[in-house]
């Protein structure tokens, strides 16, 4: 594991470039004996324009690493920073305000509203700030429902839809809002190879185009290979982190990392 | 385990039991009062020789358990259909397991049973005690004479028993999505399907429209004929019923687009529409939850409007003379209380259910809440958005309730005495403000009820319990 660096960011400017941060955060569930240690103290900061793969084995506490992240659920101990708020220092109402300005989410199934059809899903953040999309967003959009394949659908109801579909629109709808973090669980899960490739690239040019910061968890070590950075969770730690690294290095890593259980 | 087990019983059959247990108080108090007042009649020595009193009050107290009746039945069935649609799950994994489609519908409609007896005894014992409890406070305050009358009335047993059977007959029309339930679905995606219930038969959208045409007819017919013969009253009546009945048989025609109208009133912001979508999402729970409220609304409407009405064209035709206004007045405002009083009844019972559809159907949303909730809708949004859904259930029951009993107390005046001399013009409605009022009150009193507990349950979902992956 020579390769592994420290997941802290080394100096102050990193801090504050950090669009979200964690801080020794540790995740318990249940008491006693049936204690499930989901993390065990993980640092781990996402940068404006970044995009960090996450990858490690079945149930090594990627979900919820990225569900602290995104201010969804809190930690046992430990810090969540979210720009430059504390997320344990928020109440309910500003924290919800938070993810609704700062965050986009893919999550890793039932993404939609089942009441609303796709442009109405896309829409919704848009709705929830009370703003109305600009000419300049609204071209964007489209445009990125078409590079999604969806442009022919956008009056159909979820239900209407493949998961693989489902799954693009949720997608459609974390970055049609150009929010400052995109937190993506296993994004490209249901999609075939070529669906898939297009989506990492849109994540990609999202992060350098568009300078938001992306944390996507993916089990694909194609996928990962997308990434500016991959970190390697093991047992609800980091156990090995690295700037972009090809596909094939991945796998060769995963691999010793699911031996070593 | 069995804990547990226990518990979801009683969130799950508590209103089932609750509404069996209110129509079966109504019933038994009805049925001891009106036995009460009977006895009390003919130990009178006045009255005693003649029993039109008795009667009269049991045809009418007949008219009352029947509304209450049939309010608290539907309201069953809708209980009992979203408990299934809740379970759809288990039932496929047991299909699954070998389990066939009757054997389940059976263990509901045993279920249905069990509740309809609980609660049918319960109202025996409340229903009895209650009027007897009245009986003693009146002696002791010398209201009541005394003389014997016995509770042991076996005639009382009979709305307890036709509350056990409407809530079994209930529990089985409710439960005919089991029959659709197919292993597969155990096997199904995260994402919730529809609630795919067996569409109304044409049969019934057909007779439901020709009853109301037909009565509409007969309703217009009675008010012209009224214009020259009170028999007009007895047409218009009949059409009067043979429409209403149309639209309760029609009401999952009319109902949704009601629904659908009333929710585009509600505004554009995310909070309304996502509210007015899934008001409109399972159009036949959201036609049974408001429909005993809309027939609770028509009738008090009707009675108020046609004996508001009735009294101005008297007055107006006898020249506006006090003395007789006041007369006629106090008399048309007694019955008017004491019906409103009674349907009102029904209208408690639907209120019941319609609290209950909410619930559950916050219960059964609970991931959906909780993206709602990861995406950034405030706790506050959530509870506006229960708010509007509740809202707008009510309001369309209660405005197509009060434009319906409208119209009917309208037709009912004229066709009696539209022939009078001096009555006011045909299109002459006397509006019982204080009634409609108190609907009014009533409608957004039963949507804020109805909210409450809902909007708690559903601003406590936690954003990642929408994240769990089952
Ligand atoms: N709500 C919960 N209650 C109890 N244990 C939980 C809960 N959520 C997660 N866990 C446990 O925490 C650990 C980490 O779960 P997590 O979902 O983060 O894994 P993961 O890395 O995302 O796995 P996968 O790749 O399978 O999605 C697992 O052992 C899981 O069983
Ligand atoms: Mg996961």
């Amino acid at each position: 594991m020579t390769t592994a660096l420290p997941a802290q960011p080394r100096t102050a400017s990193e801090h504050l470039e950090a669009v979200a941060r964690v801080q020794g955060v540790a995740k318990r569930y249940g008491s006693g004996d049936a204690t499930v240690h989901a993390l065990r103290g993980v640092d781990l900061a996402v940068r404006r324009g970044e995009f960090v793969a996450i990858m490690g084995p079945s149930g090594s506490g990627k979900s919820t690493l990225m569900h602290l992240l995104a201010g969804l659920d809190s930690p046992t101990s430990g810090e969540v920073w979210l720009g430059d708020r504390e997320i344990g220092a928020l109440d309910d109402t500003a924290l919800t305000l938070l993810r609704r300005e700062r965050i986009g989410f893919v999550f890793q199934a039932f993404n939609l509203v089942p009441t609303l059809d796709v442009i109405g899903n896309v829409m919704l953040p848009f709705e929830l700030r009370g703003a109305k999309p600009s000419r300049e967003e609204r071209t964007f959009i489209g445009r990125l429902l078409g590079e999604l394949g969806l442009a022919d659908r956008l009056g159909h109801r979820p239900r209407e839809l493949s998961g693989g579909q489902q799954q693009r629109v949720a997608i459609a709808r974390a970055l049609a809002s150009r929010p400052q973090l995109v937190v993506a669980d296993e994004p490209t899960g249901n999609l075939d190879s070529r669906t898939g490739r297009e989506v990492l690239s849109l994540l990609a040019s999202a992060a350098a185009g568009h300078g938001q910061a992306i944390a996507m968890v993916t089990h694909d070590p194609i996928a990962a290979s997308y990434a500016d950075r991959v970190v390697f969770l093991a047992d609800g730690r980091v156990v090995a982190e690295e700037g972009r690294m090809d596909a094939e290095r991945i796998a060769r890593f995963m691999l010793t990392l699911e031996d070593a259980r | 385990m069995s804990g547990a087990r226990a518990g979801s019983a009683r969130t799950e059959h508590g209103p089932g039991v609750l509404v069996a247990a209110l129509s079966s108080a109504f019933g038994v108090a009805l049925i001891q009062g009106t036995g009460l007042l009977d006895a009390a009649a003919k130990a009178d020595p006045v009255t005693g020789a003649s029993d039109t009193v008795g009667a009269l009050l049991r045809v009418t107290s007949v008219v009352f358990i029947g509304v209450a009746m049939y309010s608290g039945a539907v309201v069953t069935t809708n209980t009992f259909s979203v408990i299934v649609a809740g379970r759809v799950r288990q039932i496929a994994l047991r299909r699954l397991l070998g389990s066939t489609a009757r054997a389940e519908r059976g263990a509901v409609a045993r279920e249905g049973l069990l509740v309809g007896l609980i609660g049918a005894v319960i109202g025996l014992v409340l229903g009895s005690g209650g009027v007897a409890a009245i009986a003693a406070v009146a002696r002791a305050a010398g209201v009541l004479a005394d003389f014997p009358y016995s509770y042991a009335n076996p005639t009382a047993l009979l709305p307890a028993a036709a509350v056990v059977l409407t809530t079994w007959l209930a529990a089985v029309v409710g439960s005919r999505r089991v029959l659709t339930v197919t292993p597969m679905q155990a096997l199904g995606g995260a994402e919730e399907r529809s609630e795919e219930e067996g569409r109304a038969s044409r049969l019934r959208s057909g007779a439901a429209v020709a009853l109301l045409s037909f009565g509409a007819l007969l309703l217009f017919g009675g008010v012209a004929i009224g214009a020259v013969d009170p028999l007009g009253l007895l047409v218009a009546f009949s059409g009067g019923i043979v429409s209403f009945t149309g639209v309760v048989l029609g009401a999952h025609l009319v109902i949704p687009r009601a629904l659908r109208i009333v929710g585009r009133l509600m505004g554009g912001s995310a909070t309304a529409r996502l509210a007015a979508e899934n008001a409109v999402r399972y159009p036949q729970r959201s036609t049974r939850s408001t429909v005993g409220l809309l027939v609770s609304v028509t009738l008090i409407t009707t009675f108020a409007v046609a004996l508001r009405t009735f009294g101005d064209m008297i007055t107006i035709a006898s020249g506006d003379d006090p003395v007789y206004y006041a007369g006629v007045d106090t008399m048309l405002t007694t019955v008017t209380v004491v019906f409103s009083v009674l349907i009102g009844f029904s209208a408690v019972i639907a209120g019941v259910g319609l609290v209950n559809a909410l619930s559950l159907g916050v219960l059964q949303r609970t991931r959906e809440l909780g993206l709602l909730r990861a995406l950034g809708f405030s706790a506050r949004q959530l509870r506006r958005m229960v708010l509007a859904e509740s809202g707008q259930l009510v309001l369309t029951a209660v405005a197509l309730g009060l434009l319906l009993g409208t119209v009917y107390g309208w037709a009912g005046a004229h066709s009696l005495i539209g022939a009078v001399r001096g009555a006011p013009a045909l299109w002459f409605v006397g509006l019982p403000w204080p009634v409609l009022a108190v609907v009014v009150a009533g409608g957004v009193l039963l949507t804020l009820v109805a909210s409450v507990a809902p909007a708690r349950r559903a601003t406590r979902i936690a954003p990642v319990e929408a994240l769990g992956v089952e």
